[in-house]
């Protein structure tokens, strides 16, 4: 009983701690009290004299600020190719699935990721067996659900009334699968890279990972798509 | 290669995803002669149907990290933790929808010569609706998944984002026939 005294004790002195760095009493609970290290961070974060919204607020605003401004931008590249569009029923199908997928495979890298330093920390060893499982999967899965979508794609605009060509379905698919394979690997490569720096600054990587990750993914996967687009038609 | 819980989970959440897009693709497909009606809506609506992902998914990440942490217990919704987070989504929300209509609004202004006082309004108030339905189907898609030992991190955001694209499309052509 007096032991738990003792670590509560701790634990109120932690939540009063300024959260710009990691604390000296972090390690010094986590050793002595063998409390995780990723719950001391998070009672730290939004622990009970934490104005929670306002650690979120704090932490996310400028980032979604800066995210939206971003996205605006790859609008603004949909609003000049509007006419090609317009004019290939199956590529209006395939923009939210193409956009979405990308964008889901940047959420599930960024909170996988969040999740690992949580759990790990930042090691010396730049990928970790679990980031290059993590790598192979995205990679399987983003062909699979890539080729399945362009056909489904195919498939409705055809019973849209929309005439069905051999060469033009052909360009859909090689690039939609370009795309996919391009954007997945940059956003690999940037989850990894800002992941660890937001973890070193100290900051809870889900806030930061997640939008920045979405909005490269929305923005570059426009005018990727948008510059091959081009180059195909 | 290692076909193990996440690889599924990742591929089964995938399918409810392209299903969701596609959908969304096909409704977008067909109204798009109305959506087409006001100037620069393609200028915010990556961004507007991005914000399920920025505000929903981070949402659903941080819930996911408390349920792990055992900070949040999956019994109890009504924690301040819990509200805490309610209350940041909404306002980080509204601010987004805010920026997203000022930004096409001066896009439309400085680029295309057009003065649409719509395109300021139109992210705000579809923004106000699709999130009254979306942040606490995060919330409550989050908990459901914990609770039967799934990692939410690996499911929810193809579950939020096909959902989402679909309310947001909605939330867009109800709030243009409110305009």
């Amino acid at each position: 009983m007096n032991r738990l005294k003792h670590r509560l004790k701790h634990l109120q002195r932690l939540q009063k701690v300024k959260r710009k760095k990691h604390h000296q009493l972090i390690h010094q609970l986590h050793k002595k009290h063998r409390i995780s290290k990723k719950t001391l961070f998070y009672v730290k974060e939004y622990g009970a004299h934490s104005n929670i919204p306002r650690t979120i607020i704090r932490e996310s605003l400028k980032v979604l600020i800066f995210a939206s401004i971003i996205s605006s931008l790859g609008g603004l590249a949909l609003e000049q190719i509007k006419q090609i569009f317009l004019s290939v029923l199956p590529l209006i199908i395939l923009l939210p699935t193409m956009n979405n997928m990308v964008g889901e495979f940047g959420t599930i890298i960024a909170s996988r990721f969040s999740t690992m330093l949580h759990e790990y920390g930042l090691k010396k060893k730049l990928f970790l067996p679990e980031l290059k499982q993590l790598w192979n999967q995205i990679l399987v899965i983003s062909i699979i659900t890539t080729v399945l979508t362009v056909v489904l794609a195919i498939i409705i605009s055809y019973f849209s009334n929309s005439e069905f060509d051999v060469m033009v379905s052909l360009k859909i698919l090689a690039i939609a699968i370009l795309t996919t394979l391009i954007m997945i690997s940059t956003l690999f490569l940037i989850g990894v890279w800002a992941g660890k720096h937001f973890y070193r600054k100290a900051e809870d990587p889900n806030n930061f990972l997640i939008p920045l990750l979405t909005s490269i993914a929305d923005l570059m996967n426009i005018l990727v798509l948008s510059g091959l687009i081009l180059l195909f038609f | 290669m290692n076909f193990d819980k996440n690889f599924k989970e990742i591929i089964s959440s995938q399918a409810i995803s392209i299903t969701g897009g596609l959908v969304a693709g096909t409704f977008l497909a067909v109204r798009i002669d109305e959506l087409m009606l006001i100037p620069g809506l393609l200028i915010i609506l990556p961004g507007f149907l991005e914000m399920r992902g920025n505000i929903s998914g981070t949402l659903s990440a941080r819930v996911s990290s408390g349920l792990f942490l055992g900070v949040i217990k999956p019994k109890h919704i009504k924690t301040r933790v819990v509200k805490g987070n309610l209350i940041a989504s909404f306002f980080l929300a509204m601010v987004v929808s805010l920026v997203l209509g000022l930004v096409a609004f001066v896009f439309n202004y400085l680029l295309m010569d057009t003065f649409v006082i719509k395109i300021l309004l139109l992210p705000i108030i579809a923004g106000a609706l699709a999130n009254l339905i979306e942040v606490p189907l995060a919330l409550m898609f989050t908990f459901m998944l914990f609770r039967r030992g799934h990692d939410p991190n690996n499911i929810i955001g193809p579950v939020l984002t096909s959902s989402g694209d679909v309310i947001s499309i909605i939330s867009l052509l109800v709030t243009l026939v409110i305009l």
